[in-house]
């Protein structure tokens, strides 16, 4: 070889592991796999599943026989794992392809992935048919016997019309009161919750069936038999809660004061009517434990109110009653009488004397009540419909508006349902005074007639009456007419000539000013009768300084002359002795020249007013009376 | 001292410093002796009993099945006596950035009524939605709302807000109990043919649907209400599914 070449030594690595290194450096191998070992070895490596059958068996029996029989056996003329090779080169590109197809899929771009239409299987239409024909058969058979089994029912009810199924009574009393159906029973509520009651007691009944045996505690005790019955049997039976049962009403009445107070418990006048309702049917039972529990709803609001308000005399609430002072010496006595109440043996006690029961006010009450629970529950809708739901207008308005401290203090006082019913009951009151007094008027006078309209339309706390006062037949003449607004406590009178008069409830102040307005009336109407008699009034005076002081109002009087001037009539109005006419001539009679007036001229000047006996007067009426007058004095 | 007069201005205040305003409970406070508005502010914020959350569901229905579904509010809630009570609303939606374009700008609603021209403007924040999870039954968001005077939205224009935009509502609105449910349909105000005296001439609807909403307004904390309302909503099934819906998902969607 040449100079430069270097000689390189080839050696295979070492193959074989080092098993142990003597002390004395010596490496001690292990020695190589034999063939077999190694076949065992990389056999153990392939997964032999995947493969086919074939090549399976013949590997296993390759590696079953011993090393030189294994080592002929895999002895084809190529390389012993070659088969296996080349099916695993092939799964290898089957799988390269198939992750390729895949990709290309996956972008839509070149390949999309559709499905391939599958042959559809082939029909074979005599089979469907009969298939058909049994599943409708089958259907066929739940229908009719469902229906026949209705048809049964309805037979079975048609039968027996008497009693009513539970089911259907059932679904008429859903109609009418809200049922729920708790674990095993069924529970209603007849309670005012939803129509906005805040009441705590509860309105719970529950319904069951009847029971149908012999003993059917449907049919009251006075029929024997029980099968026919005259009255309704029901299916099924509301059982209501113990505090609910009987009848319950609120009895509102007057009483003058009254110094001991009753402390006894205001009963039903008729107790019978406790068992008058029969447990039959279910509508009256219901509505009567309703309206007990509306009742008992409402005295405990009054009591509520009672407790709290702070008037002049105090309200007491004693027992079931409560009493209240309207005006000084008459009171409003507020009671709940509920019967069916197992009283401790006081129903012996008799009540009180049956004081009118003024179903006026008990409605009244019932209208607070309803319209307390409708307040709760009508909130006005906010506009615009983002805003809140609760305050009402005012309130809303209060923040824009800039409402000050005492106009949102006015906001949030509102009058108690005690208060309202008192002051309805004032109402009543004075406007049955006035009543009283006006008609006592109208009776008592008979000179100028006095009549009162009265507004048809009022409300509970204000009334209106039209007085007018004419003289009969001379109506066209003079016509004096007052209004009168009766409030609760208070009366307000407007005159024609606007005058406001306010009064209080003391009934003789209002007697003493119509009284004032009759002789008022009356001088207007002389006045107005002597112009259309051709008279002069010469002078008046409504409210004249001279004479004797009355005891209320003030004379009034007027002087008239007659058209030739020679009559004189002077008429005075007294409110309490009545009135007084007095004539006088112009040319005296009675003149007689003496020693100081010596000429006849003085005859001329008036005489003395000489007072006429009005009582023995002709004419029906004071008008007339006066008209008769003047034109006997005219003529004469 | 003229203490109402104060509440749009300090409300303001708070708009800008922390979410809290004046609502309903001013009567409770007024009853009470008050020093100054700021301190019934906070006493009413302590006592938590001022709503200032929303809790809501919200749906939408075919006009051509409007009128089952109004038939069944009207059963189901309350006072069936009254008449379906309509509304007309007219709503803008003004908002305003922070200095060096601060994201994101805070919206606020001004909303007025067309049928009731006295009532007085309403001014509105909406805050974030809260979906939650499903645990959650409805969306839970912070809501202040306060009456105000016609001039708000010269003052609003005044403090440097714009107008996004602004539509028209028109529907009818229910109650049950604290719960308020309304159908409405938005139009769009065609803002060349507007009268004077801010009457709508045309609108436009937007779409062929009603929206359905049922929200409550209540103090924080009250969480029990939001079980109620999903019970409700059921009752609803199948003619309109009132359900959470996240604006977020709605506004990247394809």
């Amino acid at each position: 070889m040449s100079a430069y070449s270097v000689n390189i030594s080839v050696e295979a690595p070492v193959e074989n592991q080092i098993q142990e290194i003597t002390y004395d450096g010596q490496e001690i191998y292990t020695p190589p796999l034999t063939m077999s070992e190694h076949l065992t070895k990389l056999a153990q490596k392939i997964d032999f599943a995947k493969c086919g059958p074939e090549e399976l068996n013949k590997e296993i029996t390759e590696i079953d026989k011993n090393e030189d029989e294994a080592e002929q056996s895999t002895a084809p003329p190529l390389w012993p794992w070659d088969s296996v090779r080349n099916k695993l080169r092939n799964a290898l590109t089957e799988v390269s392809v198939l992750a390729d197809v895949l990709s290309i899929a996956k972008d839509k771009h070149y390949m999309v992935l559709d499905p391939v239409p599958q042959e559809p299987p082939e029909l074979k239409p005599m089979v469907q048919v009969y298939a058909r024909k049994k599943a409708l058969a089958g259907a066929a058979s739940v229908l009719l016997s469902g229906a026949d089994r209705l048809k049964n029912l309805q037979a079975e009810a048609l039968r027996n019309r008497t009693t009513p199924d539970f089911h259907i009574e059932l679904l008429r009393l859903r109609q009418n009161f809200r049922l729920k159906k708790v674990s095993n029973s069924i529970v209603g509520d007849l309670s005012y919750r939803t129509a906005g009651s805040k009441f705590a007691q509860n309105g719970t009944f529950e319904v069951t069936k009847a029971e149908e045996d012999g003993d059917s505690p449907l049919s009251p005790p006075c029929s024997p038999n029980a099968s026919l019955s005259n009255k309704p049997t029901s299916a099924l039976r509301v059982t209501v809660p113990s505090e609910l049962q009987g009848v319950a009403f609120i009895k509102v009445f007057f009483q003058k004061d009254q110094d001991s107070l009753t402390a006894a418990q205001l009963n039903l006048p008729s107790s019978s009517t406790a068992n008058a309702i029969p447990d039959m049917y279910w509508q009256p039972k219901l509505e009567a434990a309703q309206n007990v529990l509306f009742c008992k709803e409402l005295f405990n609001q009054l009591a509520k109110d009672a407790v709290q308000l702070q008037s002049p005399i105090p309200h007491i609430v004693v027992g079931n009653q409560i009493i209240a002072s309207v005006l000084p010496g008459i009171q409003l006595v507020i009671g709940l009488c509920h019967s069916g109440v197992s009283t401790d043996g006081k129903t012996a006690v008799v009540p009180p004397s049956s004081n009118g029961h003024d179903h006026v006010l008990e409605h009244s009450l019932h209208q607070l009540l309803r319209e307390l629970h409708h307040k709760n529950t009508h909130h006005p809708f906010p506009h615009p419909s983002s805003g809140p739901i609760g305050p009402s207008k005012r309130r809303r308005l209060a923040g824009p508006c800039a409402a000050d401290r005492e106009e949102l203090m006015q906001m949030t006082q509102s009058e108690t349902m005690l208060e309202q019913v008192i002051k309805q009951a004032q109402h009543i009151n004075l406007r049955d005074r006035t009543l009283f007094v006006l008609d006592r008027l109208a009776k008592d006078i008979k000179d100028p007639l006095i009549t009162s309209h009265w507004n048809a339309l009022n409300s509970p706390t204000q009334s209106c009456v039209k007085i007018n006062i004419v003289a009969h037949m001379y109506d066209t003449i003079c016509r004096t007419s007052l209004l009168i607004h009766v409030n609760e406590t208070t009366l307000k009178c407007i005159t024609r000539d606007g005058r406001v008069i306010h009064m209080s409830y003391e009934s003789q102040e209002l007697r003493d000013f119509i009284m004032c307005q009759v002789y008022l009336h009356q001088m207007t109407a002389v006045q107005n009768l002597a112009k259309c008699m051709g008279w002069q009034c010469l002078a008046n005076s409504a409210q004249l300084g001279v004479g004797a002081v009355e005891p209320f109002g003030n004379a009034s009087s007027c002087v008239l002359a007659s058209p030739t001037g020679e009559r004189l009539i002077s008429v005075r109005c007294e409110p309490k002795s009545g009135v007084h006419v007095t004539i006088a001539q112009s040319p005296r009679k009675d003149f007689f020249p003496g020693q100081l007036v010596k000429e006849r001229k003085w005859e001329n000047l008036g005489g003395s007013f000489k007072e006429v006996r009005w009582d023995k007067m002709e004419g029906k009426n004071f008008l007339n009376k006066m008209e008769l007058l003047m034109a006997s004095l005219t003529s004469s | 001292m003229n203490e109402m007069g104060v509440t749009t201005n300090s409300a303001f205040l708070c708009l800008f410093t922390s979410a809290s305003a004046f609502g309903s409970p001013i009567v409770q406070m007024a009853q009470q002796t008050v020093n100054t508005a700021i301190d019934s502010l906070s006493a009413a914020l302590k006592s938590n009993i001022i709503p200032n959350q929303e809790y809501f569901l919200q749906g939408s229905i075919l006009d051509s099945s409007v009128e089952v579904l109004l038939h069944r509010l009207r059963g189901l809630c309350d006072n069936v006596d009254t008449t379906l009570e309509t509304f007309h609303d007219h709503e803008m939606c003004f908002s305003i950035r922070g200095p060096n374009n601060a994201q994101p700008a805070l919206q606020l609603r001004v909303r007025r009524s067309l049928d009731h021209n006295g009532m007085p403007m309403q001014l509105r924040y909406i805050g974030q939605p809260e979906i939650g999870d499903k645990s959650r039954p409805t969306v839970l968001r912070n809501s202040i709302d306060i009456g105000t005077s016609n001039t708000v939205v010269e003052f609003l224009t005044e403090l440097g807000c714009r107008k996004d935009f602004e539509y028209l509502a028109k529907g009818y609105m229910f109650r049950k109990g604290r719960m308020k449910i309304t159908v409405f349909k938005v139009f769009k105000i065609d803002e060349t043919r507007k009268m004077s005296g801010g009457a709508f001439e045309s609108l436009t609807a937007l779409t062929h649907s009603y929206l359905v909403e049922l929200s409550v307004l209540a103090p924080s904390g009250q969480d029990a209400i939001a079980d109620d309302m999903r019970c409700f909503a059921e009752q609803l099934r199948p003619l309109v599914q009132l359900e959470k819906i996240d604006y977020k998902r709605l506004v990247h969607g394809p």
